[in-house]
């Protein structure tokens, strides 16, 4: 066992010294704060942290995550979302058939479709609840006052998501539900119902909408997520980081 | 704790769940059923080559694809791996062979399984493939409804090897279903219920209070189903009855028939009898129950409107089945005097045929009620358009979840389940439902359920359809079909897919089985054909005109083109040799069922008079092979040469009745 | 403690008091407070980075244990010519589908979620927000008039529909804002309730309500939209 490990870490050592491993990450294991901060601002996916971060402010009663949560959820729904998309036709009857293929023939299909399914539940739940835990905490206060309206705008397009995605087996239970939510846009004056038939592609639910809400699902609202969701985590760091609860008067603090 | 150790605990599960699925996919049931199935195989295989086979089978999905039926995918063989096998009779399922119909185990291919099992072809889990869950499009079909699945392709409404379905279908006409509920195919159906305007004639208060409360209580062999009327209703409905005026040429002629003297009632008994009136009536339970009961007829029906109806019944209702039957006025004087003798309700009050005192208060809410009630869709029929009850088309298809079981929890929530318990329950799911109580047994309720499931929602594919061969256009129009229709033909004999079961004789080939002469004979005065059957048509009385016109057009129009009208045309001389062909009839052991001159067996029609009776190219056609016209007869197929075949047909052809030996046979037996 | 006297040698300090060099303006509705001790700082790697892959590896842990539980449910394929009774939106939309109930469509279905979104973009922007003054810190006859008017006219106005589902909270939170009218503060739960703010109580009620709503349309609705209870729910919600 001992020789196993030491030859690990030789491995480790030999790997990190090579010149491709130095090509692609340009600094040495994060034993310094010089290197931790390296980790982060060399990396264009973490570079939206800053290198430090208020150690309070890593509490989970500070935030409790749900941020985090909704992201992570969106993360899983990426990820299968794209391998479900290998195996979806956006056509009538064959949308359905596929949810049936999924199940019965596709290795893993009924759990990668179960996992988009809760993982858009949870997304849902957590945006709401992260809306709530804002509020409460007055983190919508200057100078966040516009990132509020931008979460609340995410909030809008997750939902979209969540019900374009809703039609997408074809069954009934997508049907009627996009059937019944359609069916309240049409009653708004004026705008209602040239909108429906926008969304719908004409004026019942069928193989247009379907591939309408496809084609939303898919590439027009994950795009303008991953476009509002940037500007979002960007001003949170911009606005000097996540922001926990309304501090009541601490001890240390003083009238000028 | 540690952040790095947690860390390290949520990497591992991390990991450990998304292990599982993969893990789940690779120990899915159908590997070790094909596994199990190698074995088996192989333990049972004759030879060693057969056992390779076997264990040389991939591990694989099955599956068999029907592109041209829906573009169906049955998957349901990747576990049931052995229906097609013959070696796999009696093992355990799901290996079993597949039991033997007429299309199964050989037509699997063509068929699959779900079109007649119901399920999900494509699932490859029991529960999915059986259907016992929310997605699939049906549940299996249990197997007491599984002729259903017939009746998908083969739409006529008798199913040969489908006797379920047959008697299903007949359920639903008898029952006069078609009357309230469209059904395609039955757009033309009329109920045979009498026309209401002339019950008050017939009947009296007491007695339409009875018929009305439950009709099956009076009536064993009634149609009209119990409606849940309570005795208010009951009184309002028999008010409208007797507040309706029926039209005056019938009134006279009960009023008449009710003045005429008694007849003798000895000489009723024997007309009675010999008119065979049980081969569709019955007479304490004895007969074939096409026809109500008439031993309490008389406390149901007044004297003076039986004996105006037995003389001409088409008068009283243009759609009953009942023919007609040219009593002399005398005869049906007799025939009239011994029901009212001997058809009696004994224990019923005197004045049960008294006629009501009409309340027009209630007889208007009557009126009311017989729409309401839906009365008019079989005693009115053709004033209303659209049926009273909603369209059964596609019934079959109808999801579970569309169905309002309301109150019945007690049953499982399947389209058979709802169905069966609508048809034997009507008014169980809850208050108000306006469909009656038909009162079915076990088997008709079974039936028809299985004649229902087999309504589907769509066609099946042109080339899985079976239509019938001959279609009730066939019927005639003019004075011919005037005169079947006096007769009543299709009430026993079957025309095509339509006409009733009581004869065992369908007629759609009648004109190219049995020559003219002796059909003549036949309908003027009928007579037992097979000795071991006891029933007989009546005798009509039927004119030597009327008979000739009759058979005439038989021979026109009810001929089949497979049999031919000539069967020797076209082969050797050598081939019309009677002596030949009795040595044949003796060598086939043809006297253990017939009758032919002084010995021979009673199972089979007596061949003593075959030629004068039976067309050759009949007897030739059927020789060839009797099962092929009729499926169930106990005929044996010998497989004969077209030659031999066409000896023993001259042989049977000579067969030509002497002037003497018609007497014996003349009239029936009971 | 004691406050350390400023010297005339440079000090490296953030201390406001310290180094009382900072220019701040100070609006005059927010607390002009300084902090005297520096909060202290964290290197994001691997402190932060390492609590979110934490959370997303457990958002998937749970997520693949219930995926592994529960399947997603499927049902049989659309058919325009079988309505489900009932047929049902997506849960999120079931408050709205139960206000269908007791609206007009373009009331339930446009007016409400439209006053919804524009409220929750207002947030931010509308100053008793941003002053935060708990509900009877001001004028309270004036605040009792408001307030209690206010509840009194939703709770009437929506009785007026039937709609006893937004009624019942209404009244709910109206009894628990004057619940603490006065404001004397003796117990913790009392303490608390003084210190809420009317956005909050807003906040609250509007949860509260879309809550009742969402809950009832999923689990006590069937077929006509009749009130049945969900263990009688067939198919189950």
């Amino acid at each position: 066992m001992n020789g196993n490990a030491f030859s690990f870490s030789q491995l480790g050592t030999l790997i990190r010294g090579s010149a491709v491993y130095r090509s692609i990450v340009r600094h040495g294991t994060a034993e310094t704060n010089r290197n931790r901060s390296l980790v982060i601002f060399e990396n264009l996916f973490l570079h939206v942290h800053p290198v430090k971060v208020r150690e309070k402010t890593l509490k989970f009663s500070h935030t409790y995550w749900l941020g985090g949560i909704t992201v992570s959820a969106l993360v899983v729904l990426i990820a299968t979302g794209i391998l479900l998309m290998f195996y979806y036709h956006p056509s009538v009857p064959q949308a359905y058939r596929d949810m049936k293929e999924l199940k019965f023939v596709v290795d893993n299909g009924v759990f990668y479709r179960n996992l988009h399914r809760w993982a858009a539940h949870l997304m849902v739940l957590g945006a709401l609840l992260h809306m709530g835990r804002v509020f409460y905490h007055r983190a919508y206060r200057p100078p966040r006052q516009f990132n509020w309206v931008i979460g609340v705008v995410l909030l809008l397009v997750t939902l979209l998501l969540s019900y374009t995605g809703y039609l997408l087996p074809w069954d009934q239970l997508a049907f009627w539900g996009v059937s019944v939510g359609t069916n309240m846009a049409k009653e708004a004056p004026i705008l209602g119902p040239p909108l429906r038939f926008l969304m719908l592609g004409g004026n019942i639910v069928s193989e247009n909408a379907l591939l309408r809400f496809y084609v939303l699902h898919c590439v027009l609202l994950p795009a303008a997520l991953f476009g509002f969701l940037g500007v979002h985590i960007w001003r949170v760091r911009k606005d000097g980081g996540v922001q926990g609860p309304p501090e009541p008067p601490a001890d240390d603090e003083v009238e000028p | 704790m540690p952040l790095r150790r947690i860390f390290a605990i949520t990497s591992i599960l991390f990991l450990a769940v998304l292990a599982v699925s993969p893990l789940k996919n690779a120990l899915r049931p159908y590997r070790g059923f094909q596994r199990a199935f190698a074995r088996l195989g192989a333990a049972r295989a004759k030879s060693l080559q057969a056992a390779k086979t076997y264990q040389q089978q991939p591990v694989a999905i099955r599956q068999i694809w029907l592109p041209d039926f829906e573009n169906r995918v049955d998957r349901c063989t990747t576990c049931h791996l052995g229906v097609q096998d013959a070696s796999m009779a009696g093992a355990p399922e799901p290996f079993r062979l597949h039991p033997a119909t007429y299309h199964t185990p050989k037509d699997s291919g063509r068929f699959g399984c779900t079109a007649c099992h119901g399920g999900q072809g494509l699932a490859t889990l029991e529960k999915d493939a059986h259907g016992d869950v929310a997605d699939a499009e049906s549940p299996m079909v249990p197997l007491k409804f599984i002729e259903s699945g017939c009746g998908r392709c083969h739409s006529s409404e008798q199913v040969a090897g489908a006797a379920t379905l047959s008697l299903g279908r007949a359920t639903l006409e008898r029952n006069g279903c078609y009357a309230c509920h469209t059904v395609k195919g039955h757009e033309a159906f009329r109920s045979e219920a009498p026309p209401i305007e002339a019950v008050s004639l017939k009947t009296g208060a007491e007695a339409l209070r009875r018929w009305l409360k439950d009709p099956k209580a009076v009536d064993a062999n009634a149609t009209m189903p119990r409606f849940q009327l309570s005795p208010s209703e009951v009184e309002e409905l028999s008010n409208y009855v007797f507040s309706l005026t029926p039209g005056r040429t019938l009134a006279d002629r009960v009023q008449a028939a009710a003045a005429e003297p008694t007849g003798d009632v000895a000489k009723g008994k024997a007309l009675f009898a010999e008119s065979r009136c049980i081969s569709c009536h019955t007479l304490e339970g004895k007969g074939n129950g096409s026809a109500p009961e008439l031993s309490k007829v008389a406390s149901r029906a007044s004297a003076g409107w039986l004996l105006a109806f037995i003389r001409d019944p088409h008068a009283f209702n243009s759609r009953t089945r009942m023919p007609q039957f040219n009593f002399s006025a005398d005869d049906a004087r007799h025939v009239v005097a011994y029901m009212e003798s001997e058809f009696k309700d004994f224990d019923a009050p005197k004045e049960i045929l008294d006629p009501l005192h009409v309340n027009q208060t209630l007889a208007e809410k009557g009126k009311v009620l017989f729409r309401q009630k839906g009365c008019f869709a079989c005693h009115a029929p053709g004033v209303e358009v659209d049926r009273f009850g909603p369209a059964l088309d596609g019934i079959g298809d109808k999801r579970a979840a569309s169905l309002d079981f309301g109150k019945r929890t007690d049953i499982a929530r399947t389209l058979p389940a709802w169905l069966e318990a609508k048809i034997k329950a009507p008014g169980s799911f809850q208050d108000g439902l306006k469909m009656p109580t038909f009162a079915l047994s076990p088997k008709e309720a079974q039936a028809a359920v299985t004649a229902l499931l087999s309504l589907g929602a769509r066609p099946v594919p042109q080339p899985y359809r079976s239509a019938p061969t001959v279609r009730a256009s066939l019927l005639p129009g003019g004075a011919v079909g005037a005169l079947m229709d006096k007769y009543r033909c299709l009430s026993c004999h079957q025309i095509g897919d339509r006409g009733g079961d009581i004869s065992t004789a369908p007629l759609t080939a009648e004109g190219s089985k049995v020559k003219r002469d002796w059909l003549v004979n036949y309908l003027v005065l009928s007579f037992t054909i097979r000795p071991i059957l006891t029933d007989r048509m009546p005798v009509f009385r039927m004119s030597k005109d009327e008979a000739a016109q009759l058979a005439q057009a038989f021979e026109t129009f009810y001929l089949d083109p497979r049999i031919p009208e000539d069967p020797y045309a076209g082969q050797p001389a050598t081939s019309r040799d009677p002596v030949e062909g009795k040595r044949l009839y003796d060598t086939l052991g043809c006297r253990a069922c017939h009758i032919l001159g002084a010995g021979g067996g009673y199972y089979g029609p007596p061949l003593t008079e075959a030629g004068t009776r039976l067309k050759p190219g009949w007897t030739y056609a059927w020789l060839k092979g009797p099962q092929k016209w009729r499926a169930d007869v106990r005929c044996p197929n010998y497989g004969l040469a077209d030659a031999d075949a066409l000896r023993l047909t001259s042989y049977l052809d000579t067969l030509v009745k002497s002037s003497t030996a018609s007497k014996a046979k003349r009239g029936g037996t009971r | 403690m004691s406050l350390p006297m400023p010297s005339l040698k440079v000090v490296e300090s953030n201390d406001p008091v310290a180094v009382p060099k900072r220019v701040a303006l100070v609006r005059p509705d927010a607390r002009a407070t300084l902090r005297r001790v520096e909060e202290r700082w964290v290197m994001t790697y691997p402190n932060l980075i390492l609590r979110e892959v934490i959370c997303f590896q457990v958002v998937v842990i749970v997520l693949a244990v219930i995926a592994l539980l529960f399947n997603a449910p499927l049902e049989g394929i659309a058919n325009p010519l079988e309505t489900p009774n009932p047929s049902k939106a997506p849960w999120y939309f079931l408050g709205l589908q139960e206000l269908l109930h007791y609206f007009p469509p373009v009331v339930a279905g446009v007016v409400f979620p439209g006053l919804v979104v524009v409220a929750l973009v207002v947030i931010p922007y509308a100053k008793i927000n941003l002053s935060a003054r708990p509900l009877w810190s001001g004028d309270k006859a004036r605040t009792r008039l408001w307030v209690g008017g206010a509840a009194a006219f939703l709770a009437v106005f929506f009785a007026l529909f039937g709609c006893w589902p937004i009624v019942v909270p209404t009244l709910l939170i109206g009894a628990a804002m004057f619940s603490v009218y006065g404001g004397q503060l003796d117990g913790r739960l009392r303490r608390f309730l003084v210190s809420v703010t009317l956005p909050e109580w807003i906040m609250t009620w509007f949860i509260l309500v879309a809550t009742v709503l969402t809950l009832i349309g999923t689990f006590f609705r069937g077929p006509g939209w009749s009130l049945v209870w969900p263990w009688n729910m067939y198919p189950p919600a």
